[in-house]
């Protein structure tokens, strides 16, 4: 029975046992053996170990070797093998020699178990943790001692075989404000008893800093602690990124409140609107009121811009399109604000839309000032296309850009020929350095306007004067990218400025002939009368009669140059006094050949050739009597002035200039050095040459005459060599 | 009374020239009248005599208005000639002439003592000897 008892026990306890003899035969087994050790199901009594056992490792069977040679106890507390197969095994044992009654050998027993499983877990364990680097630890309070696993070693980079202690370990934390903290959460768990799982700094034994999290839960026998475990976790990468994330976050909300950037979370699915602080600013809304939906948001928008933001966001939550859209909105106060908006939409696994996040920002003040450009580009076209004065685009090279009607109008070119043309190319060929050195000052200088008057030819070939006002145009460099030009057309004033100006000299000459005259005319008369009351106080005195004659002689000259005198001034006087209305059309060449008649016998003492070169078709408007003293008036001249070592000739030409004549006359005379008295060769009463008849007044006469017609005269001299008469008169 | 040695009249009307020899020797004004009718006449006399310092005449009575060379041009060629000799002629210039303008150009000319208004009586001639004399 007590054998029976044995057996049934042995048979039915669940750990692998079997009872062999020394031939290694089986004598008994437990079931559990049998299930799984060996894959025969029937009695195994009798059979030899080794035919039945199935995947044993050869250590195994070594050791039972052993056993039986040298009577021992063989413990193996878990060991690993690769069988031959490749398998892994995981095999625990215990051999122990069993002896008889009378202390024999009689066989061994062998128990046996399969932990391969257990170790499986174990091992995928430590994986786990080497994998998330968690680590465990230990403290038995009641032995003091401190147990780490492999990682919690690793992650304190120190060696499998390191020792710790309770101290050593808190001492590991960062000293400060990390081993503080630990120490107070160790020093709770083990006299209060509560857990703690906290992150802090670690330095390792090679000195890096690492992020750690620490946790511990403690143990207790009667209430009282008697060990505290945790976990330990490598947190570094995921605490640093944290932290970044923490900073940028920190950032982003500084940025997003300066440059007043709302940022909003909407939960499609709850229908929850999530507004940040800038959010709350643009919209003008304080958090109190807002309800935090959809609806909210939506019924801030202008209602112009509504159905368009609306179906944006529908589009956005459809997922065809991101939200991109600038609208609207109306605040409580009434004002309106123009928003931009972009938002993203957040899709789950199953392509459906969950969320969406987004930006808002105000853009009012761009918008109004994006509008104001829009508005002042409008009024700058529309001054440009109908100032009155000239206006037009310039580039750096000159071209023209873009030019106006009022500068078209002023230059006779269209716009299309004016653009295919630089303002080099009609600018007046006198006025082209200044515009060049002009155009430096304009694209290089500093100041924001310049003025220049200068000169352009008219298509016709007219010459056009402009003031141009130049403003030049810079790009966000402060380059010039071109100059705005205004063109000021003073052609007309020019020209009656110019009329003016003539009208003023031609006033200007006759006023000074006037006064020259005046004087003239009160020195003769003075030095004549002065003469006579001089000579007549002599002959009141003059007692011998010689002398009273020659006094008398000399009264009578003087009287008679008195006369004289008076009848030139009346010459004069009558020449400026007689308008311009007996102007006929006269002959030229009738009129000096009425003149070479009545001096014929002048000229065939004086041996005299006359040329004569005048086309008989050639008119001047002319008074008579003028013109023929004038003919008459050279000519004697060239007679009088002859050379004394040549016989006189005289050419006398006429020439159409424009709507004038010009009649020359050139003769081979002593010539007048008109360096000398250029000046007063037509004055009154100058006189150049010793010759008795010369009065001086003849010239002067002649001058006045041709001017009171609208003429001119002008003379070219060379002393010993002759003198030409310019008389310019005009035909009609 | 003294008088001056050499005086010269320097005009183109021979009325005015008989004239003032008249009163200048009525006053016996001058032992010696030189007379010339133009401005280059003057220039071209003058020159020959200025190597005689002596002969130079201590006072001219000088036109404006006459032909060839007026007394303008006359005083600009007249400065060159005599910018080294020591003893200075004094000059009158004397004229009918009651122009403001030739009374101006007169004050540019720092050779010109003084601007006498034709005709030229017994008094002006008497002030002027008077003058030179002191």
């Amino acid at each position: 029975m007590k054998t029976l008892a044995v057996d049934f026990l042995l048979k039915e306890t669940p750990i692998a046992i079997a009872i062999i003899d020394t031939k290694l035969n089986f004598i008994n087994y437990s079931n559990q053996w049998q299930s799984d050790f060996t894959l025969d199901k029937t009695d195994l009594r009798g059979k030899f170990i080794f035919d039945v056992v199935i995947d044993t490792p050869i250590l195994f069977k070594n050791t039972i070797k052993s056993c039986l040679a040298n009577k021992k106890e063989y413990i193996n507390s878990g060991q690993k093998f690769t069988l031959l197969d490749g398998k892994v095994k995981w095999l625990k044992w215990k051999i122990s020699p069993w002896k008889n009654d009378n202390n024999i050998l009689s066989g061994i027993m062998i128990f046996l178990e399969d932990i391969t499983r257990d170790q499986k877990e174990l091992e995928l364990l430590h994986k786990a943790e080497e994998v998330a680097r968690i680590g465990c630890w230990e403290l038995d309070l009641q032995t003091n001692s401190v147990n780490w696993t492999k990682t919690t070693k690793d992650i304190h980079e120190v060696n499998e075989d390191y020792i710790i202690n309770l101290e050593k370990g808190i001492n590991f934390y960062k000293e400060g404000v990390h081993r503080h903290n630990i120490s107070k959460l160790v020093n709770d768990a083990i006299t209060k008893g509560t857990p703690f799982d906290t992150e802090l700094i670690i330095v390792t034994a090679k000195g890096n800093e690492v992020w750690v999290r620490a946790k511990g839960e403690v143990e207790s026998v009667n209430k009282i602690p008697v060990r505290l475990v945790g976990t330990f976790q490598d947190i570094d990468q995921r605490k640093k990124l944290e932290l970044a994330h923490v900073d940028l976050l920190e950032r982003l909300k500084i940025t997003t409140q300066t440059t007043k950037i709302g940022i909003w979370e909407y939960n499609l699915i709850t229908n929850e609107l999530v507004w940040d602080n800038e959010m709350y600013n643009i919209f003008g809304i304080s958090k109190k009121e807002f309800t935090g939906v959809f609806e909210a948001w939506s019924s801030t928008i202008h209602p112009a811009d509504r159905e368009k933001t609306l179906q944006a966001t529908e589009d956005a939550i459809n997922g065809k399109k991101d939200f991109d859209e600038e609208f609207r909105i109306k605040l409580q106060d009434g004002s309106i604000r123009y928003i931009k908006g972009l938002s993203k939409t957040i899709i789950d696994l199953n392509g459906k839309a969950v969320k969406m996040t987004g930006v808002n920002w105000d853009i009012t003040e761009l918008r109004s000032t994006e509008l104001k450009l829009e508005s002042s580009a409008k009024s700058f076209t529309k001054t440009f296309d109908n100032a009155a004065i000239g206006m037009a685009l310039v580039s750096p090279e000159l071209k023209w850009l873009k030019v106006n009607k009022s500068l078209t109008k002023s230059l006779g070119y269209t716009e299309k020929e004016l653009l295919k043309m630089k303002t080099t190319d009609i600018t007046y060929p006198e006025d082209l350095e200044n515009s060049s050195s002009f155009k430096s000052k304009v694209f290089n200088g500093k100041k924001n306007n310049y003025q220049l008057q200068k000169r352009y030819f008219h298509k016709n070939g007219d010459i056009v004067h402009a003031v141009i006002g130049v403003t030049p145009v810079k790009d966000l460099d402060g380059k010039t990218t071109h100059a705005i030009t205004q063109f000021l057309d003073i052609t007309d004033r020019i020209r009656s400025e110019k009329k003016l100006k003539d009208l003023l000299k031609v006033t200007k000459s006759q006023n000074e002939s006037l006064m020259n005259f005046a004087h003239i005319v009160s020195h003769n008369l003075r030095s004549h009368s002065t003469n006579l009351t001089m000579l007549t106080t002599f002959l009141t005195k003059e007692k011998k009669e010689e002398e009273r004659l020659n006094i008398i002689r000399m009264i009578m000259n003087a009287a008679e140059s008195l006369s004289e005198t008076i009848s030139h001034l009346n010459d004069v006087v009558q020449v400026k006094t007689t308008p311009l209305k007996n102007l006929q059309r006269i002959n030229i060449l009738k009129t000096i050949h009425g003149i070479e008649k009545s001096i014929k016998g002048l000229i065939e003492k004086e041996d005299a050739t006359i040329k004569l070169s005048i086309s008989s078709s050639h008119f001047a408007s002319a008074v008579p009597a003028y013109l023929e003293s004038i003919f008459l008036n050279i000519l004697t001249n060239a007679l009088k002035y002859r050379s004394k070592d040549r016989l006189p000739v005289i050419e006398v030409k006429s020439f159409l200039k424009e709507d004038n004549i010009l009649i020359t006359f050139s003769d081979n005379g002593q010539g007048i050095d008109l360096k000398r008295h250029g000046d007063k060769i037509f004055g009154m009463y100058k006189t150049f040459h010793e010759h008795k008849d010369a009065k001086g007044i003849g010239l002067f006469i002649t001058k006045n005459q041709i001017e009171s017609m609208g003429g001119s005269i002008n003379i070219e001299s060379v002393v010993d060599k002759g003198s030409t008469f310019f008389i310019e008169l005009k035909q009609i | 009374m003294k008088n001056i040695t050499t005086c010269c009249i320097i005009d183109d009307d021979p009325i005015f020239i008989y004239g003032t020899k008249r009163i200048m020797r009525e006053i016996n004004f001058a032992e010696n009248i030189i007379v010339y009718n133009n401005g280059q006449e003057a220039l071209d006399g003058l020159y020959a005599l200025i190597k005689d310092e002596d002969s130079m005449p201590e006072i001219m009575f000088l036109d404006l208005n006459m032909p060839i060379m007026s007394g303008w041009e006359f005083l600009d060629e007249f400065k060159n000639y005599t910018s080294n000799n020591s003893k200075k002629t004094i000059i009158y210039i004397i004229s009918s002439s009651v122009d403001p303008r030739d009374l101006e150009r007169v004050k540019e000319y720092n050779e010109v003592t003084n601007y006498i208004l034709k005709p030229i009586t017994p008094y002006d001639l008497t002030n002027i000897l008077d003058s030179t004399l002191v």
